[in-house]
């Protein structure tokens, strides 16, 4: 509880309720104050003005007694002005200092006191007389105040030519007329409005504390303690923490600065957070990228290596083989025809001229990398290559069909290479197709990645290739057909040849269907 | 029946044997070089009409041998054997003025062939 009060006390508006509420109270009590001053002053201006006109009023009753000497007329006068409601004492004192008339009879015909403020009025410098009338106030002895006026009787020639003689003509001043009137009412009445204007100040004091408090609580500590909240929930990592204040002030504005604060904070981390997670995929991609490099540069090394070892093995193997082949044929012919011993040697030959067949495919590699290229036309070489073998047994029953793009530009490229290539895929198809159905050859441009292709698609009506099988067509003495029809390296070899271009092939294929190949080689741009 | 003189060069002896039988039987008098430098020494000492000569030899190659033959003897025909074929050499061969080629393994028929056409060109020169 203390706590708490003491937490109040030490925020914004605890701060702002204790200053205005000082400074309130301050105002109001100076306020206050002046109030009742002013009031009293003025209360008493004015009765100190009603207490001169009483006393005229009781000079004015006593004057035709005191001119015509009718001297128990007089003091019966002041007896019953005296008497009246409020007047203490009401008494008139000669030049002498004794006093004539009094509203107490026992005072008549005795002298004043000398010490009595009456005789200081006159006495106080010697020989010097008093100008004109005065009024004090002094305590009563009932508790209130008591307001004494004192007015000069001055000589008037009505006076002294009275018939009386009382006054001679020289005498300036006659005496006094007195009158001590109780300010008990006065008092009482400022008394109350002092209660009342107290009273009010309190309660004004208290109004405006409460609607202060009401509109401080309201326009500061609601929205503060709001905001604080929403500050605490997205330090805590909630983003998605909207602090909602709908005011049109600057509370308002501040509530929609941070949550505009909080959906920048919010963008920056999730754009954080997805470059650190594309990031860690592009690092992904790039790892991927140079193992799939260094798994070609491993191939094609390989491929080198391989090139390099099949020149040796050729040019070692061949020779022994032109003597098998030279003798072979030398000693077939000393057989006769259809002779058991014959068709033997005819064996040794034929088996010579596979191995050197499988010589010159390996020899596919190191010639790879010797491309003499120049601007050759695409559909010539695709032409050209059926010619070659079209006329053959294997090509008699099947059907050819050309979709020839002739807008395609002539392209820079090894034409004994390509021409390879080409003939690699048409005696292929042949082979799959055994002998029946239908070739068909398009080439066609593609686009990918904004650079221009020349695409020759070799279309077989064949068995298909074995999905398992598609990976490893590419490698090198990866075959399916029987033994001593393929050596393996056809593929392999054209594959080097199209990624020396620059280009590079794909394989589509159904089984019992079909197979595609599509050869892409890049445009020329010289 | 002498049809003509013609020098074989190689280092391998199989294939100079083999030329050798293939040859001889139609008629032509061969003699046969183990390298380029013997070749040549041949070639100063007696006439030839055809010179079939490998490619890759040590100490002197084909190309060098035939430079040489197209230098001194311009009338001799000059047929490359090659242990397989290359672009390459098969057309600084034909440039530097050889007859034509022959690769390994070759058949008696290819290199009959081959000779018969040579000795054909060089009497009609």
């Amino acid at each position: 509880m203390k706590t708490h009060v003491k937490k109040t006390l030490n925020s914004l508006t605890g701060k702002l309720i204790l200053t205005i509420g000082t400074l309130m109270v301050a105002g109001s009590t100076i306020f206050w104050y002046f109030l009742i001053q002013h009031q009293e002053k003025e209360l008493l201006r004015n009765s100190i003005k009603y207490g001169d006109s009483f006393i005229d009023f009781v000079e004015k009753s006593t004057r035709n007694g005191m001119l015509t000497f009718q001297q128990i007329l007089i003091q019966q006068t002041v007896e019953a002005i005296g008497s009246a409601e409020g007047i203490i004492r009401i008494r008139m004192v000669d030049g002498k200092g004794r006093i004539a008339y009094s509203s107490i009879k026992e005072e008549k015909g005795t002298m004043l006191d000398k010490s009595e403020s009456l005789c200081m009025l006159c006495h106080s410098k010697s020989g010097e007389s008093v100008k004109m009338q005065s009024s004090s106030i002094k305590m009563g002895k009932d508790g209130y105040r008591v307001l004494n006026i004192l007015h000069p009787i001055y000589n008037e020639p009505a006076c002294y030519t009275s018939y009386c003689h009382a006054h001679p003509k020289e005498q300036g001043i006659l005496g006094f007329a007195e009158a001590d009137i109780s300010l008990s009412i006065l008092d009482k009445a400022i008394k109350k409005q002092e209660i009342a204007i107290t009273a009010y100040v309190i309660g004004f004091i208290c109004l405006l504390s409460v609607i202060l408090c009401t509109i401080l609580w309201n326009l500061v500590s609601t929205p503060l303690s709001i905001l604080t909240h929403g500050m605490e929930r997205v330090a805590a990592g909630e983003l998605d923490y909207t602090v909602k204040i709908d005011t049109g002030d600057e509370m308002g504005d501040l509530a929609r600065a941070f949550n505009a604060m909080t959906f920048d904070l919010k963008k920056a981390k999730d754009e954080l957070v997805e470059w650190g997670n594309t990031l860690e995929k592009k690092v992904e991609e790039k790892t991927e990228e140079i193992k799939k490099a260094q798994t070609k540069l491993i191939h094609s090394e390989k491929l080198a290596s391989l090139g390099r070892m099949a020149a040796g093995v050729a040019h070692e193997i061949n020779s022994p083989l032109t003597g098998i082949v030279t003798f072979g044929h030398l000693l077939r012919d000393k057989f006769p025809e259809d002779s058991q011993e014959r068709e033997d040697v005819e064996v040794i030959i034929e088996q010579a001229n596979r191995c050197s067949n499988i010589i010159k495919g390996l020899l596919g590699f190191a010639r790879a990398t010797s491309a003499e290229k120049g601007l050759i036309n695409i559909n010539d070489l695709v032409n050209s290559s059926l010619n070659m073998v079209q006329h053959k047994a294997d090509f008699f029953d099947i059907k050819v069909v050309l979709n020839l793009d002739e807008s395609l530009p002539p392209l820079r490229v090894d034409a004994s290479q390509i021409q390879q290539v080409f003939l690699n895929m048409i005696i292929n198809a042949a082979d799959a197709m055994e002998g029946k159905g239908t070739f068909t050859v398009t080439t066609r441009k593609v686009v990918e990645n904004g650079s221009s292709f020349a695409e020759v698609e070799f279309n077989d009506t064949g068995h298909g290739i074995m999905e398992e099988n598609i990976p490893k067509l590419f490698e090198p003495f990866f075959t399916t057909k029987p033994v001593g029809k393929g050596t393996g390296l056809g593929l392999a070899v054209s594959h080097g040849i199209i990624q020396d271009h620059g280009g590079r092939i794909r394989v589509k294929s159904e089984l019992g269907k079909g197979t595609s190949f599509f050869v892409r080689l890049p445009y020329y741009e010289g | 029946m002498e049809k003509g003189k013609i020098l074989i060069i190689d280092d391998e002896d199989i294939v100079l044997r083999s030329c050798q039988r293939a040859l001889s039987p139609a008629g032509y008098d061969v003699r046969v070089a183990k390298n380029g430098i013997d070749g040549l020494k041949m070639l100063e000492t007696e006439a030839f009409a055809v010179v079939l000569t490998d490619l890759k030899m040590p100490d002197l190659d084909g190309i060098e041998v035939l430079r040489r033959i197209r230098e001194t003897w311009p009338d001799i025909e000059v047929i490359i054997i090659t242990g397989y074929q290359t672009v390459e050499t098969a057309v600084k061969a034909i440039k530097l003025g050889a007859f034509d080629y022959i690769e390994k393994p070759f058949s008696p028929e290819q290199i009959l062939s081959v000779i018969r056409n040579a000795i054909e060109r060089r009497t009609k020169q």
